[in-house]
Order: C-alpha cells, then sequence, then structure tokens
C-alpha cells in the first residue's frame, strides 16, 4: 500500500509557497522550487527566532501519506525537534499555529537520526485527506538554537483520483 | 520591483492642526499618503494599497487592498473632518497586520507604512514593548516604515536612538524596513518621501540600469550622465523619469553627432561634455553664441522655442556641420560647442536668443 506513495512535489503551486520567518537569503522556495526533493546546498534558515512556518500548497487535492524533512547540512542544534503540521488553513500566522491536536491535524517530534538522515516520518493518514495546502509549522529546533535550519523537505502521498491533472492537458492537433 | 501588499497608518491626532507644515500637517499627509500609493500602485500592476487612521476613537482600518487611488483619497477626505483624540501605534500596527495577513494574494510580501505627526506616550514609548512588536513584525515577514515629523520627531535619549528608530531597526530584514525623519522646512513632506529609500525601489524599478546614474551603464555614459546631472538642474532622485528622458535624448543627440561628425570627429564628441564643462566654459559658450548667430533661421527659432530642454538640442544640430565641413582644423572645437549648445539649459538658450537680438 504504501508503495503507490509519491513525492507530490511535483503538484505544489510554486507561486503561492510561503514561509513566516525565514531569512529573504535562505527561503523555502529556493529548496522547493525544483518540484523534487532539494539535493544543492541551498537551504532555508529562520530569522527572529527559531520558529518556522511553511506553507506548502497544492495545484490538486492530495494526500498525504508521510513527510520528510532533512537538516544535514548544518549544526544538529538547529535541526527542526516539534513539528506540527496543519491542513488547508491558507490565511495562517504564528498565533493560529498555536494549538494542541485535534486543532493541528498531528504534532511530530522529530529524532536526531530522522533529521539528519531524511527519514520519511508515517503520518496518520486519515487526517491527511483532501489536502489543498499543507502547513508545516516547526515550533523547537534540537538543541535551542537561535536559528533553524532546513535543507530538505519532501511530501510524500498521492493525488485523489477524482481531480484530474489538467496540466497535462494538450491542444489536439486536428 | 517590489510585489508588495502595502497598509499605511496615518495620524489623524489634534495634533494634526498644527500648520507648521505647508498648509497644515494633515494636508501635507494627505499629499504624501497620495504620492506613495501611485508610487506603490505604478511599480508593479499587482500591488495593493490600504489606509487606517490611529487616533480618533480608536484604530479603524478605512480602505483595505485597492489598487483605486478613489478610494483612498475618498479616506483621507472622510478622515480631514474626523481629526481628534491621541495616537495609539501598538494597536494600530496590530490590527494594520490583521488586515495583511487576509490579503487575497499571498503573492504579495507585506508592508506597513506609519505616519507619525504626535509625541509618543504610553506602551508606544516603552522601547522593550515597540522592540518586541518589531520582533514579531519580522518574525510575520512584515516590513516597517515609519515616517516622522512635527511632534513625531523624538530627541534622541543616548547614543543617538529613539524608540522608533530601534523599532524600526528591530524589525528590518535585509534592508527593508526605514525611518525618515522630516523637519519643518521648505521641502514638501511628499517630496522629502519621494526621495527617500521607502520609495527608492519602486520609483527606480521602471529606470533601465544603464540610465541609472551609477549603474551599469558604459564608461562613457555613466561619466557623461554625471556631468548631465548638474548641468540640467534637476536632482535626478527627485525625478528619475525626468532625467532619464533628458539622458536619452542626450544620448541620442550624441549617437546623431557622432554619426555626422564621421569618424574624425566621433572620438572626440564622447569626450567633450565632460572636460568642456569644467575648463572653458564662458569660452566655449561665447563660440557657441557666434555658431547660433551665424544662422538667422536658428536664432529665430531658439527664441521662440517651447520651454523644453529638448529645444536647444534640435536647434545646435543643423548649424553645426556646415561650420565643421568649411573649418577643418576647429573640428574639435566645434564639435565642443555643438555639445555645450545641445546640453545648455531652456534659460541659458532663451539667454542666448535674447544677447543675440
Amino acid at each position: 500500500m504504501a508503495d503507490d506513495a509519491i513525492s507530490l512535489l511535483e503538484h505544489v503551486d510554486i507561486m503561492q509557497l510561503n514561509c513566516l520567518d525565514e531569512v529573504s537569503e535562505h527561503t523555502l522556495s529556493g529548496i522547493v522550487a525544483q518540484k523534487k526533493i532539494n539535493t544543492t546546498s541551498s537551504y532555508l534558515l529562520s530569522d527572529a527566532d527559531e520558529q518556522l512556518l511553511l506553507t506548502i500548497p497544492f495545484h490538486q487535492t492530495v494526500r498525504v501519506r508521510s513527510i520528510i524533512i532533512r537538516s544535514s547540512g548544518g549544526d544538529i542544534d538547529q535541526a527542526p525537534k516539534r513539528v506540527k503540521l496543519l491542513v488547508n488553513r491558507p490565511a495562517i500566522g504564528f498565533e493560529d499555529a498555536d494549538g494542541e491536536e485535534p486543532e493541528v491535524a498531528q504534532i511530530l517530534d522529530l529524532t536526531e537520526d530522522d533529521v539528519k538522515n531524511g527519514r520519511p516520518i508515517p503520518l496518520r493518514f486519515v487526517r491527511f485527506q483532501g489536502v489543498n495546502s499543507l502547513h508545516i509549522f516547526v515550533v523547537s529546533n534540537q538543541g535551542g538554537a537561535d536559528e533553524t535550519r532546513i535543507d530538505a523537505v519532501d511530501v510524500l502521498g498521492m493525488t485523489q483520483e477524482t481531480t484530474k491533472d489538467l496540466k497535462g492537458l494538450k491542444q489536439q492537433e486536428e | 520591483m517590489p510585489l508588495e501588499a502595502t497598509m499605511m497608518i496615518i495620524d489623524n491626532s489634534e495634533f494634526m492642526r498644527n500648520g507648521d507644515y505647508q498648509p497644515t500637517r494633515f494636508d501635507a499627509q494627505s499629499d504624501a499618503v497620495t504620492t506613495v500609493v501611485q508610487t506603490k500602485i505604478d511599480s508593479n500592476p499587482e500591488n495593493t494599497v490600504g489606509i487606517m487612521t490611529m487616533a480618533g476613537k480608536g484604530p479603524e482600518v478605512l480602505v483595505t487592498h485597492t489598487k483605486d487611488i478613489g478610494q483612498i483619497l475618498q479616506a483621507i477626505h472622510t478622515t480631514s473632518s474626523k481629526i481628534g483624540g491621541t495616537i495609539d501605534i501598538p494597536t494600530a500596527i496590530a490590527i494594520a497586520q490583521l488586515a495583511l495577513k487576509h490579503r487575497s494574494n499571498k503573492n504579495l510580501r507585506q508592508r506597513i507604512i506609519v505616519f507619525v505627526a504626535s509625541p509618543l506616550d504610553g506602551p508606544a514609548a516603552d522601547e522593550k514593548g515597540m522592540v518586541k512588536l518589531a520582533k514579531k513584525l519580522k518574525k510575520n515577514n512584515v516590513a516597517i516604515d515609519v515616517v516622522c515629523y512635527g511632534d513625531g520627531i523624538e530627541e534622541p535619549f543616548d547614543e543617538g536612538k529613539t524608540v522608533l528608530k530601534s523599532f524600526v531597526e528591530s524589525a528590518n530584514s535585509g534592508d527593508n524596513s526605514h525611518i525618515v525623519t522630516a523637519a519643518p522646512g521648505n521641502l514638501l513632506l511628499s517630496d522629502v518621501l519621494i526621495s527617500s529609500p521607502i520609495l527608492a525601489g519602486d520609483r527606480s524599478a521602471s529606470i533601465p540600469d544603464d540610465l541609472v546614474p551609477g549603474g551599469a551603464g558604459d564608461g562613457a555614459g555613466a561619466s557623461s550622465s554625471a556631468n548631465n546631472n548638474f548641468e540640467f538642474g534637476v536632482d535626478p532622485s527627485l525625478d528619475p523619469e525626468l532625467a532619464m528622458a533628458l539622458r536619452m535624448s542626450m544620448q541620442e543627440a550624441a549617437a546623431r553627432e557622432a554619426a555626422e561628425a564621421g569618424p574624425a570627429g566621433s572620438s572626440s564628441t564622447a569626450a567633450a561634455p565632460a572636460d568642456a564643462m569644467e575648463s572653458e566654459e564662458d569660452a566655449e559658450l561665447k563660440r557657441a553664441l557666434a555658431l547660433s548667430q551665424q544662422d538667422q533661421d536658428v536664432d529665430m527659432d531658439a527664441g521662440a522655442a517651447p520651454p523644453s530642454t529638448t529645444a536647444p538640442t534640435t536647434v545646435a544640430a543643423p548649424a553645426a556641420p556646415a561650420d565643421a565641413m568649411e573649418e577643418d582644423e576647429e573640428d574639435e572645437d566645434a564639435a565642443i560647442a555643438r555639445a555645450i549648445a545641445m546640453s545648455m539649459e531652456q534659460d541659458n538658450a532663451d539667454a542666448g536668443a535674447g544677447k543675440s537680438k
């Protein structure tokens, strides 16, 4: 069953991609815009404090099975630890993301091993049906550093069978 | 070209009745607000602007994200009859942030511009609280600009720091937030804003690089344009579009001159204006006058020319080549004279025409 999960990054709406508290030199679009898991040297870094709020909107409705958050480039203290996931909250701000389950879809505590090796973290599948936008709120990092660094993000899952990918449609030759 | 949603917070407290800025502080502010709105909307068709007041009974949002300057003008007009109370900066900023958060296009970066002409008191005068608020804004990717004038100009307490200055510095991320102080004087508040970093990014957006002074233009172009700024009597930062037009017309004329003068004169024309300006300005001026006197038709044209800086350029050009043909040895001098005549300001052209009569 888990085998049919694919990377959903190619369905991300890059234009509406948004991240609060990112530094202008190291943005979320820098690690997601290639539409595949980031392998370049670019990374995402927090600015004012250690928190980050990533908003990842999709072109079509998807179901999310697991996510990958990798932070291997910098100090391990800068890697995210407590992460809250929210679904379909387009106008989200930090003050909205502060709830506990079930207001937030899931709260994860990442281990050093998870973030170092970019292991896929399985989610509670039932809560991630019909996702139009996924919000990842990084609450704290491993070592209490002032800045949080993320090298790569990937979202694994499947597209809804009901929605068609209109992107592939081309004008028919007569 | 910044893609931005801007929220402007205007001061409508009792202090706005003061007449130290012409005609009153509030009207000066209205003028400045209109300028900002127009600049923001012109710089990118997707930009939106909103406006709110921070005094009166309490902070009040008048217009949220719009591209219609009419709505802004109407809001200002309505507010002009509702001046009263004292300002509440922290609450106003919190409300502005909320308004920005619910913008429909999430691509737009968020910006708040605060106009302060009242003395700070209460929570706004507490530096710690304001810095905390600034950190919150920075965290939410909100840029903030502060315009201080009138009683909003604070006495620096230590090392030249003021509450609003530290507030803006704490919110600054990648040089996106600025503070501008406008003392009462001859300059209009809107003029101060235009040349300030608050609008610099929006105003220079439509000007190509090689026409910006100190930009990535070629060597000759850059050096001559540096002189042109001075000589046109226009501060390019005040009106970059006029400066661009002047420079473009200058460059076109120079190119035409070079083509007409042929290979012999072409090398000297490019360098001529810069040198001539500094050394023998008067002598060249006389020679230019003499040139224009040779042809009566040209002289009449110069006298009747409408007040436009491009007029001397078109007038001087036809007279010059004939002269250059006749006296080969004076080719270079003629080229210099032509360049001078070309770049003379309009009043110079008028004065010259007056003398020759």
